[in-house]
């Protein structure tokens, strides 16, 4: 079961690491923990994004078939 | 007619001779001395080198089986410049056309024909009683605003649903059809089988029409292929053009060939030069609807699709890297920070080293200042009694006590003989 939320939701808390990375708020004992919730995001994201791809490489041919049709 | 009795004194001709007689008959009479006008309707013309056509009387049905035809024909030495002066004068000899042609009669024995040789053509004629009614009533349902009233009418979108008045497997209606089968689009064609021609083809049509109207379809088509004016009449009728006016429903026309022009397509909605035309006309309308609405929509959600992927693919991508560049970056400082404490302390250390080696230094200079051996040195000594302790008052012996006397290179005893006070 994903333990993030949706894209959106995902998004927003995985910038919200960044910018705290980005404004030196992140203690070193913070650090890896953070890390890992980043990596967790990315990877469950790449994955949804994999998968839609895949799931639009299924359809695109079929509505470009709609698209070209004269 | 009165045929007189045979009789054997009659010659016996031979079918040669028979045709020789009946041509010198024929030419003394319709002969190239003698040549003569015809007038008549364009049936069938076509041109190979020579000009041929079948001309027969003006308004007359295809549909009559006893009906005349004349073989005319024209010959390239004649036809080439009547065919100039045609071109010039903006007329082209058709289907349907009334023309005078001037000539002479010419028989063919080999095949037992006669024709007509032509060497002038008179298109005056065209615009006589046939076209003069045909101007009265288009004044008259241009006068009761009757020309516009199907055009007025909002054609659906999506004309799918199509009434069609036609007659059955002529090659008007299989035009028109074949164009809807071919395109590929759900065409629902609700048929209403008339003639065409003759004297019942109106009744029929203005039937047709007020049926499908009530029916309920996007567009009535009237379909008809090429013919002869007469042919062509029904769709000049008064009815029809009525019973496009009064229609509901949009009426499209695709009538005889390119260039006839029917009181029916005057007054419809929509009129298309040909049953193929009239077809691929339908086509199109519903081809650039699906192009409007289907095509350029799917292409949007495709590029849409694509864009959106690739941006969620480098934004994933963006923040990967800045993940790695970020926690690098803050290791890096991490490092930074201790190495630089731990010089700081390391320097600090020395220094404290340093101190504490200069205090102890200067401690034992201090030191050094108060070592009994350099006051020994001096002269002085240090007196010890007989318990060891350093005698610092007269109290600390008693007469005659046995004392050390250390001096800076060694000692000795003394006795204590007399203790004289500081003040004595």
């Amino acid at each position: 079961m994903s333990t993030i939320g949706d894209w959106n939701e995902a998004a927003t808390e995985l910038n919200t690491i960044v910018e705290s990375f980005d404004e030196g708020e992140v203690s070193v004992d913070e650090l890896f923990v953070k890390l890992e919730r980043a990596t967790v995001i990315i990877e469950e994201l790449e994955a949804r994004l994999d998968a839609t791809k895949a799931k639009v490489e299924e359809l695109a041919p079929r509505i470009a078939r709609v698209a070209e049709e004269q | 007619m009165v045929l007189e009795p045979a009789s054997n004194d009659d010659p016996i001709l031979e079918v040669g001779e028979f045709y020789q007689l009946l041509t010198a008959q024929l030419e003394s009479a319709y002969g190239r001395r003698h040549p003569c006008w015809v007038r008549g309707e364009v049936a069938k013309v076509y041109e190979k080198t020579h000009l041929y056509v079948d001309l027969v009387d003006a308004g007359s049905s295809a549909s009559d089986a006893k009906r005349p035809v004349l073989n005319a024909h024209c010959w390239a030495s004649q036809w080439n410049p009547l065919k100039r002066k045609l071109a010039s004068d903006g007329v082209t000899l058709q289907p349907g056309t009334v023309v005078n042609f001037f000539g002479y009669v010419d028989v063919y024995a080999p095949q037992g024909r006669i024709g007509f040789t032509v060497t002038e053509i008179d298109v005056a004629g065209l615009l006589g009683d046939v076209a003069r009614r045909r101007q009265e009533l288009i004044a008259r349902l241009q006068s009761e605003g009757l020309l516009d009233a199907n055009k007025r009418l909002v054609l659906t979108p999506v004309p799918l649903r199509v009434g069609l008045v036609a007659s059955p497997q002529t090659e008007g209606f299989n035009d028109f059809t074949g164009q809807l089968l071919h395109s590929g689009y759900g065409f629902d064609v609700v048929l209403v089988k008339t003639t065409v021609q003759g004297d019942a083809a109106p009744a029929q049509i203005v039937n047709a029409i007020e049926q499908l109207d009530a029916v309920g379809v996007d567009v009535i088509c009237l379909v008809r292929g090429g013919g002869s004016k007469g042919d062509l009449a029904a769709f000049d009728d008064e009815r029809v053009a009525r019973a496009i006016a009064s229609s509901s429903t949009p009426v499209f026309t695709g009538i005889g060939h390119t260039g006839d022009e029917s009181i029916a397509d005057l007054v419809a909605h929509t009129r298309a030069i040909t049953p193929t035309k009239l077809g691929e006309e339908l086509v199109a309308l519903v081809a650039q609807w699906s192009e409007r609405h289907v095509r350029a929509n799917a292409r949007k959600v495709l590029s849409a699709t694509e864009a959106l992927l690739d941006e969620a693919t480098e934004y994933l991508a963006e923040r990967r890297r800045t993940m790695i560049f970020a926690v690098r970056d803050r290791l890096r400082g991490e490092r930074r920070h201790l190495s630089s404490t731990r010089q700081r302390l390391l320097i600090q250390s020395q220094y404290v080293l340093a101190s504490a080696g200069q205090l102890l230094a200067s401690n034992r200079q201090l030191l050094g200042a108060y070592d009994p051996t350099r006051r020994l040195a001096q002269g002085w000594s240090i007196v010890t009694g007989a318990d060891g302790g350093v005698v610092c008052s007269l109290a600390d012996v008693a007469l005659g006590e046995v004392v050390r006397v250390r001096v800076s290179d060694g000692s000795f005893d003394a006795v204590v003989n007399e203790k004289n006070g500081a003040s004595s």
